[in-house]
């Protein structure tokens, strides 16, 4: 099955942390808040955007909690745990290194 | 702990199924009303705004599909599912289930028991804390002379305690026989001299009282006894004041101090334990090897290098004292390995029969699974035209045969608890009182995690090898064939190789079994050189304290021999010092030729020495090879004259010219009388463990008497019948004097190889379950395969095929897998039994007898089972049997 989707294999997760580490979310203020932030230039796909947070959920870095949505909805909300603080932090610091890393072998080379 | 929590999630979503399904419902039904809401928001038409969020979100039942995978529910539930429709299978075929079961059964629970053995005997022979750091240490004198020659000086004892900076302790002991009992009613005890430290040593504590102070280890101050549990209980009837009372031992009253618990008996198999008490003279002996020796090493340092340091400390005795330790090294071993000389061979070989009758078992099953297979093609072609990959199957096959497995594990088990009982109850305790550990014969965890593992290894196995049969399936033709279908050349290559595999299997397992088993009755044999039927024997041993000199010692037994030879009946009666079959190894002896002197103390010969009556040749019926053997006139006025067996005359005078040379017993700088040697007496092989007869020298009685001999009697009637007739023999010369080993020497041989005994009953049923089913696996495979040919054999005869040349045809192809199995089952087979005359005492290379007898069995076997469905096939109507098809 193929999933097109225009981020690099495992940004998406990144870019999920990064986004609920503010407050907890749901499932569609995710995905739009990924698109605005990054000024409609990020599209995330949304038939993988739950299985991804399903895998987070699993591997203990999120959690979720059913809550109440801005129009009266209820509405999965998700939110980092402890250690997902922690795995989102590393994570940040690798793709920094990364990016920072190609940009210069995209500089010079 | 991350996987802990993973797994806690995965059982969640498992057991919480429908509320996590609805949980995702709801929130993808929220996410749609989102999208939907913002385009209506935005201008959009309601159906047309849903129609985009749809496409825009994908296919819904997909991402549900990938959120479940995510959660791993997916996977544990196709596996439920599996076992659900394997259990359904199982159901449904009931003969297929209870044979399979039960062959798996038989060979998971024939490894179960044999494991169970090897786990007592050889991983835990006693209850020791820390058992591995255990050791014997003793003294070698250039070869290891056997588990009962390991024996240390006392001296060297004493010094390597001062010494040793690898042993928290050593400790020594050596075991003696007592009479119990006032005079009239002494009964003989077996028990132990131990020094102070004994238990601290083993790490034991008493059950009550207390144990030894270094203080008894004075003479004088050593009349106190530690009883075992099991000499309290039968002796005393467990008496709650045993406590301070006391017992009289040889004629001393001793003290009992203390009760050791329950499964201590160490050395086996002593009832109780005193002081070892030796005068300074005795504490400054280096010549004598007298005691036995047990250390534990201290925390951190291993056998090989407390070896290392016990090296370097004989090197320091050599230079020391080397009229008396040139040429001995100081060795240890550990304690759990002390046996392993005789068991460990013997007991793999018995895990190696009981994993070939798994093999067996595994090679029936699977070929009956094969089979199944078969008829199972479209359901499998099926399965697999729906997008069931090779994996997806395995899974499948490993589902149904763990099922399998595990309920023949269970079964297994379950039985494993009665037949391990059964095994160490149904031999009688006067086999397996030598045998450290045999008590401790039980399904502990260790057992039972051996019987799961087997059960799930050979679940495993099974299911692999059905999915490599089965993994060349093709959908497309299999479902489009009608019927049966043919039987494809892959799938014959392999039912041929099965047949070959199970001859070969066949073959080469009751080939062991069947030497193993010969090689045990061979056994039985090795006591060769005298005639042990009719011979009654008696242990006597006189106290210290009253036969104080030799001329006492002399005219009891003087006296004992003529009662017992005037007994009627009685046709011979002699004493010896260690009879055949005593399971002990003779004293032995170093001496010197007379004209043949050598220089160094390693280099001097040594001998076994038995001191014997004179009638003690014509009682056991042992041949005189030269000269003559002793007479009355051999006294202890008479010249001093000795005997020597062939064995040692073959050795030290290889011309032949050994009678009138003299010897003389004793080191370097011995001052012993010399002997003439009058006589050569056969060879006797004296335990079962000593195959090679080893050089003997015989003094008579008279000329060094001893106060422990056995008398031997041969007697016209049954031998027991004169027990109580020879009680009251020896109760007329002296009360006090127990009878002890009573029992005739034909028994005392059978108990003496019982261990060896054991083995050979285990391996014979071994060989019978081997032989039973091998005999079906190659039945089962090739009838099947000859009935699977009832079409072609159709078409011949119709075709008007001549019935004789049919039959011979399908009988020559049947001969043709055996023979081919056969010829690669003979030299695996020879090579076997190469290796197992090599490990195993008795058993001799490959024997033609059995090799050709079992081959001719197998042919006949295949034959059978080619002839009777061929025969079936052929009575059929060739025009009945081509419309079956």
């Amino acid at each position: 099955m193929s999933k097109p989707t225009d981020l690099v294999q495992g940004t998406l997760d990144l870019l999920i942390l990064k986004t609920i580490a503010l407050e907890p979310t749901h499932g569609w203020a995710i995905a739009q808040r990924i698109r605005r932030v990054s000024g409609d230039v990020l599209q995330v796909n949304q038939g993988a955007l739950y299985p991804a947070l399903h895998r987070l959920e699993l591997q203990g870095w999120i959690t979720a909690e059913w809550g109440e949505s801005e129009n009266n909805r209820r509405a999965r909300y998700y939110s980092l745990t402890k250690s997902g603080k922690k795995y989102l932090q590393s994570e940040r610091a690798n793709w920094e290194r990364l990016s920072a890393a190609i940009g210069l072998v995209l500089k010079t080379a | 702990m991350r996987w802990l929590k993973s797994v806690l999630n995965r059982t969640h979503f498992l057991f919480h199924k429908d509320a996590v399904e609805k949980e995702l419902d709801e929130e993808l039904r929220v996410h749609l009303e989102n999208a939907i809401a913002e385009r209506v928001s935005n201008g959009m038409n309601p159906a047309e705004a849903r129609r985009e969020a749809l496409l825009e979100l994908g296919g819904v039942e997909q991402i549900k599909e990938e959120c479940r995978e995510a959660h791993g529910v997916s996977r544990i539930e196709t596996v439920l599912a599996d076992l659900r429709f394997g259990l359904r299978t199982l159901r449904k075929s009931p003969g297929f289930t209870i044979v399979s079961v039960l062959t798996l059964a038989l060979g998971i629970g024939a490894n179960t028991a044999i494991f169970s053995m090897v786990n007592a005997l050889l991983l835990h022979p006693y209850n020791f804390r820390n058992l591995d750091a255990l050791v014997r240490v003793w003294e070698n004198r250039g070869m290891d002379e056997g588990f009962d020659a390991r024996y240390i000086a006392p001296a060297d004892a004493e010094d390597l305690r001062a010494a040793n900076g690898v042993f928290e302790g050593l400790t020594t002991y050596n075991m003696q026989s007592f009479g119990l009992g006032a005079e009239g009613d002494v009964q003989p005890i077996l028990g132990s001299r131990v020094s102070a430290n004994f238990f601290d040593v083993l790490a034991v504590n008493p059950a009550a009282g207390r144990l030894f102070s270094v203080v008894e280890e004075q003479p004088g101050a050593d009349q106190v006894a530690i009883l075992s549990y099991g000499a309290w209980q039968r002796r005393f009837g467990g008496d709650a004041q045993m406590l301070g009372k006391t017992i009289s031992l040889n004629g001393r009253a001793y003290t009992i101090v203390g009760i050791m618990p329950k499964d201590f008996d160490y050395p086996v198999p002593v009832e109780l334990w005193v002081p070892l008490a030796l005068t300074p003279a005795e504490k400054a002996d280096r010549t004598q090897l007298s005691l036995s020796a047990l250390a534990r090493l201290k925390p951190g340092v291993s056998a090989a290098q407390a070896g290392a340091v016990l090296s370097s400390f004989s090197r320091r005795l050599e230079r020391e004292y080397p009229k008396t330790n040139a040429g001995r090294a100081t060795t240890l071993l550990q304690l759990r390995k002390e046996l392993y000389m005789f068991t460990l061979p013997l007991f793999l070989l018995l895990q190696a029969a009981a994993g070939f009758v798994l093999l067996l078992a595994c090679a029936n099953l699977a070929n009956l699974a094969f089979a199944r297979m078969i008829g199972r093609q479209r359901e499998i072609a099926l399965r697999a035209a729906l997008g069931a990959g090779r994996a997806r199957l395995g899974q499948l096959f490993i589902s149904e045969t763990l099922l399998y497995s595990s309920a023949a594990g269970v079964v297994a088990m379950l039985a494993s608890f009665a037949s391990v009982r059964a095994l160490r109850t149904s031999i009688p305790a006067g086999w397996t009182k030598w045998v450290p550990g045999w008590d401790g014969i039980r399904v502990d965890g260790n057992v039972l995690a051996f019987t799961i593992l087997a059960a799930l290894g050979v679940g495993l196995f099974l299911g692999l090898a059905v999915m490599l049969h089965t993994s060349r399936v093709e959908p497309n033709k299999t479902l489009k064939e009608t019927g049966m279908g043919a039987v494809t050349r892959t799938k014959r290559r392999v039912r041929n190789a099965l047949v070959v595999a199970q001859v070969m299997f066949a073959l080469i397992l009751l080939v062991c079994a069947g030497l193993t088993i010969q090689g045990f009755v061979r056994l039985a044999n090795v006591y060769q050189g005298f005639e042990p039927a009719s011979v009654l024997r008696i242990e006597i041993s006189l106290p210290q304290k009253l036969y104080t000199d030799n001329v006492k010692i002399n005219s009891f037994y003087q006296q004992v021999l003529r009662g017992a030879a005037s007994l009627s009946g009685v046709q011979h009666a002699s004493l010896v010092t260690n009879p055949p079959a005593s399971n002990v190894d003779s004293e032995t002896t170093l001496f010197s030729i007379e004209g043949q002197p050598v220089v160094k103390a390693s280099e001097e010969p040594s001998a076994d020495l038995q001191i014997a009556s004179a009638d003690y040749f014509a009682t056991l019926k042992i041949s005189t090879i030269a000269g003559r053997m002793f007479s009355d006139a051999d006294s202890a006025a008479g010249p001093r004259v000795v005997l020597i067996s062939s064995a040692m005359a073959s050795r030290f005078w290889p011309k032949g010219d050994a009678l009138g040379h003299r010897i003389r017993l004793g080191g370097l700088d011995s001052t012993a009388p010399w002997l003439t040697v009058v006589g050569v007496a056969g060879d006797v092989r004296q335990n079962w463990w000593n195959p090679i007869a080893r050089p003997v020298i015989y003094q008579p009685f008279a000329q060094a008497p001893q106060r422990s001999m056995t008398l031997l009697m041969r007697t016209s009637a049954n031998p027991t019948s004169y027990v109580s007739a020879m009680r009251d023999v020896v109760r007329g010369i002296d009360p006090g004097i127990a009878l002890r080993g009573v029992n005739t020497l034909e028994d005392e041989i059978a108990d003496a190889i019982a261990i060896v005994r054991i083995m050979g009953i285990l391996m014979g049923v071994f060989g019978l379950v081997a032989l039973a089913l091998s005999s079906i696996g190659v039945y089962g495979v090739l009838s099947e395969s000859v009935a699977q040919r009832t079409h072609e054999i159709g078409i011949r005869l119709a075709l008007g095929a001549n019935p004789r040349d049919l039959l011979r045809l399908i009988l020559g192809e049947a001969l043709k897998l055996t023979g081919i199995g056969l010829l690669i089952a003979v030299p695996c087979a020879v090579a076997i039994s190469r290796a197992m005359a090599s490990l195993i005492f008795g058993v001799v290379t490959v024997d033609f007898a059995i090799l050709s007898g079992f081959t001719a069995l197998l042919i006949a076997v295949a034959l059978g089972a080619a002839y009777v469905p061929a025969r079936r096939a052929m009575r059929v109507d060739p025009v009945i049997s081509l419309r079956y098809e």
